[in-house]
């Protein structure tokens, strides 16, 4: 019962979210802001995937994700259509809850394959260590992805030494934080539950492929 | 044993050997110059390139000959940067050090999962999946060494801006993919199991006898 009442209103929120989405769409349409107007429609786009693969593709992603996505995205491009990034502080926050985003789908990830992949069995804890060290490297594939296109178009994506030294912290902790989660969950079982769609979804579609490979064999 | 691994094996020890006597002519010269800072950084050096071998003599320890070879190849170029500075008067050596720090901190990566995939239970991994992991372990690593040098309890005088940084960070990057990839073959070829084999064992001889010992107090 309690279960149920919390998917509710884990639903409830991530329409909310989206709502909020559609809003700035039309705040950026009023204010004819043309980067703005795309980076919300490609924003929607993005937070729409979880439903658009549940619907199509009988894939239902765990509703936390869903809501992490939505709310990345959302401080996103509010930051930069409402100028919350001017907010000390502002772009601290979008970029920890982008790399607890990562953390989380790293971790979900690891999850998945220990249970229905032959290739990989793993401990909890190493689990919460490659989560850790995958957050830190996605990040610094990001400061790359910023550090290049600085060189290429002249932008100012990074501030500097210590600004970037900052986002690997940053990158850093979250890791950190979603490993204690993660690992948390698992002793208490949650995290199965949380992943068991999702993992079931994926070991059929794999099935289904081999049998229809097996089958035009035959 | 086949007779080319056994001459490859002398040689690099040898040649490792040669390594050690450097670093100790390095300790003499920060001595002879009173340069105190890199009498103990060249002291640390010589410690951890030996450390193998103490390992080796006390505690029946055989680190893998590759890891020997590299930790003494690193403490000499850092060990040669500081002492005769070559940070300032080589063009990038700095780069060729992170370099070289790199590939041992892969190394090392790759020789723990490995060792662990065949020695604990806790533990089973695809040998791409091991790849994948060394590389991102090598960049995490590159990251940490990068919080130390910021952070600074040393004092020690670092070029700090964002492209030495990013720089940093690139080679870690490329020295953890080139391990993992001839990592990858030397899986493939049972090369790197003779290679990690004694020291897996060891650990392994290691761990039953503690547990054996818990188990005989217990009693």
């Amino acid at each position: 019962m309690k279960k149920t009442s919390l998917k509710i209103g884990g639903v409830i929120l991530s329409y909310i979210l989206k709502i909020i989405m559609i809003i700035f769409l039309i705040i950026s349409i009023w204010k004819l802001h043309w980067i703005w107007i795309f980076g919300c429609i490609l924003a929607l786009i993005v937070s729409f995937i979880p439903t658009i693969l549940k619907r199509n593709y009988q894939i239902t992603l765990p509703l936390i994700l869903d809501i992490l996505i939505t709310i990345a995205l959302i401080l996103h491009v509010g930051g930069g259509l409402l100028g919350a990034y001017g907010i000390s502080h502002y772009d601290t926050l979008t970029h920890f809850v982008s790399s607890f985003l990562i953390a989380f789908i790293a971790f979900v990830i690891i999850y998945i394959l220990d249970e229905y992949w032959d290739g990989l069995k793993m401990d909890k804890y190493a689990m919460a260590f490659v989560v850790i060290i995958t957050t830190i490297a996605i990040g610094v594939i990001w400061e790359f992805n910023e550090w290049i296109t600085d060189i290429i178009f002249g932008t100012q994506e990074q501030w500097g030494y210590n600004d970037t030294i900052k986002d690997l912290f940053i990158d850093m902790v979250a890791g950190i934080i979603m490993a204690f989660i993660g690992v948390t969950m698992i002793k208490r079982g949650s995290f199965d539950e949380l992943t068991e769609d999702l993992g079931e979804q994926i070991d059929k579609k794999i099935i289904k492929k081999r049998m229809r490979k097996n089958n035009g064999q035959d | 044993m086949g007779r080319i691994r056994i001459i490859c094996k002398k040689r690099c020890f040898s040649f490792s050997f040669l390594l050690r006597i450097v670093m100790i002519i390095s300790l003499i010269l920060a001595i002879w110059k009173r340069d105190w800072v890199w009498v103990v950084g060249t002291f640390i050096g010589l410690f951890i390139s030996i450390l193998p071998s103490i390992l080796k003599k006390d505690v029946k320890f055989t680190l893998p000959w590759v890891l020997d070879f590299l930790i003494a190849l690193v403490t000499i170029l850092h060990m040669g940067g500081r002492l005769l500075d070559f940070y300032y008067t080589i063009e990038n050596y700095h780069l060729i050090t992170r370099f070289f720090i790199s590939l041992l901190v892969a190394f090392i990566g790759l020789a723990m999962i490995y060792i662990l995939d065949e020695h604990w239970d806790g533990l089973r991994m695809d040998k791409y999946a091991m790849a994948f992991v060394t590389v991102i372990f090598t960049m995490a690593v590159g990251v940490i060494l990068e919080f130390v040098k910021w952070i600074n309890v040393t004092g020690t005088y670092y070029i700090k801006t964002n492209t030495v940084l990013m720089l940093n960070l690139s080679l870690d990057t490329i020295a953890g993919i080139f391990i993992a990839i001839i990592g990858v073959s030397l899986i493939k070829s049972g090369k790197f199991e003779i290679m990690t084999d004694e020291f897996g064992n060891q650990i392994d001889r290691i761990v039953i006898d503690q547990l054996e010992k818990r188990t005989k107090e217990k009693k």
